[in-house]
């Protein structure tokens, strides 16, 4: 085996801006993602019951069959039934924040059930309204013991992004195939890119560390 | 004060209150014992409807809680509520603990509720802790701290459910200077409670239940020394 890492010189400044491209999309994901997931958790504990089998089955339906399908029907099937037609870009970020939001949803509820019941109770007393302590006293506390969680499932979202390569978006995942193609030689390029890959994950963990560390006030 | 008609209180097929009626005056401190079960604290979450009453009517401050169209919401605002187990909100400081609600609910100024929380911090004497977290407190301390935060609201009524039962023993009294220096005040109080001596001292009335029936009331002394109903003998002769 020999490896040789001058040919891919060249392509390195267009493999670089395929961190950007997948960035992009993947921190709109993650953005759309967690305010739906948010709003369905609501939905879980609250006390309305259409809302409640309306999230269950959102839920469901997003955990239940593959990611990579729901971005070919969102890319190929909108176009066919509306006329309208949907962008890689837009299809992906649809994909990943609509299943996103499914997982994120499921962590939060399990969040908030978790935050003592006493909690509700001391805030109900004083008066203060559902939503306001929702806002102010149940998530802050919540968001805190799902951290982890949380950055686990942004973690897999970053790594996952890179199907969006199969309709052609131009991410950091399908720019590594493409300069393979053209040098005859696939291995370098896409080890090139399974650096860069790690490398945001790594990012990621920081910052999560980091945020956790923010929020532990009060321990 | 508080007005309770025949409040009945059911979880499914427990009948946990049977038809209590009571009157509170303004300024009265009343204190509500009774063995474990009996529905003391059914009773005293019923009062700001933490506890939904199957039936009966509540008013407090001549607003009838139990009114469809009541906001109870609002209501709250006017009682406050002091829990065994403090119940402090952890993410934020002694001082934030007091000023949240005022600040949301009421919506006063910042300066205005800090203002007013620090004098509450002096009244239970914790001045030095406004800027510590809750979990950094003594037990004695953090239920000082609950009484100052549910004191911020200004409120015409304190509830308090057993609030020195999971406290060491020697943090007891802290607390209960302060609950004794409120009654002074003039607060209209109601306590469920299992120091005796708080309930023969403070108290100016005491009530006893036993298996969801109010079965016995009178001024604490008397009660004391000489309980009419057979079980009062009973649950005194078990306790002191
Ligand atoms: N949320 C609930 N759901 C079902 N049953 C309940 C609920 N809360 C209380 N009960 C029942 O109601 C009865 C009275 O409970 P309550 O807590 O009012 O008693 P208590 O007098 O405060 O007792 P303790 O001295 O142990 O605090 C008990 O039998 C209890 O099991
Ligand atoms: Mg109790």
């Amino acid at each position: 085996m020999n490896l040789d890492w001058s040919q891919i010189v060249p392509y390195i400044p267009f493999m670089l801006e395929g961190i950007w491209v997948t960035l992009q999309f993947v921190i709109v994901s993650i953005v759309i993602g967690f305010i739906i997931g948010t709003v369905l958790a609501l939905f879980k504990i609250g006390s309305m019951k259409p809302l409640r089998i309306f999230a269950d089955f959102y839920t469901s339906m997003f955990r239940g069959t593959p990611l990579i399908l729901q971005l070919m029907i969102i890319y190929l099937a909108v176009p066919q039934l509306t006329g309208y037609d949907i962008s890689p870009f837009l299809s992906a970020i649809l994909a990943f924040g609509l299943n996103s939001s499914a997982y994120v949803s499921e962590i939060i509820r399990a969040g908030i059930s978790a935050v003592d019941k006493g909690q509700t109770e001391a805030a109900m007393a004083l008066g203060v309204p559902y939503r306001q302590m929702m806002i102010d006293i149940i998530l802050p506390q919540a968001l805190k013991n799902i951290l982890p969680a949380l950055m686990n499932e942004f973690i897999t979202l970053t790594k996952e992004s890179a199907i969006v390569s199969t309709i052609g978006y131009l991410d950091l995942m399908r720019r590594g195939q493409v300069v393979g193609a053209n040098l005859y030689r696939p291995f370098e390029p896409l080890l090139f890119i399974g650096l860069i890959y790690w490398g945001l994950v790594m990012v990621l963990s920081l910052m999560g560390k980091w945020v956790e560390g923010r929020l532990s006030k009060g321990d | 004060m508080i007005n309770v008609e025949h409040l009945y209180k059911r979880f499914g097929k427990n009948e946990v209150l049977k038809d209590i009626s009571i009157d509170i005056k303004q300024g009265e401190v009343v204190s509500v014992i009774g063995p474990s079960g009996s529905g003391k604290s059914t009773f005293l979450r019923c009062i700001n409807l933490l506890e939904t009453p199957t039936e009966g009517k509540i008013s407090v401050a001549g607003v009838d809680l139990t009114d469809k169209n009541t906001n109870v919401t609002k209501a709250r605002e006017k009682i406050g509520m002091v829990f065994q187990h403090f119940h402090l909100f952890p993410h934020l400081t002694v001082l934030e603990n007091l000023t949240y609600a005022p600040l949301k609910v009421k919506r006063l100024s910042k300066a205005e509720a800090e203002e007013k929380a620090l004098v509450l911090l002096d009244r239970v004497g914790l001045s030095d802790k406004k800027d510590s977290y809750p979990n950094s407190l003594s037990g004695g301390q953090k239920q000082r701290v609950a009484i100052a935060r549910a004191l911020a609201m200004e409120p015409d009524l304190m509830l308090f459910d057993e609030p020195t039962s999971a406290l060491d023993p020697e943090m007891v009294k802290e607390v209960l200077d302060v609950m004794k220096d409120l009654a002074e005040s003039g607060m209209t109080m109601l306590v469920v409670t299992h120091e005796m001596g708080f309930a023969r001292e403070v108290a100016d009335r005491v009530i006893f239940l036993d298996q969801g029936l109010l079965i016995e009331e009178g001024e604490p002394h008397a009660f004391f020394s000489q309980p009419k109903s057979e079980r009062a003998k009973d649950f005194l002769d078990k306790i002191l």
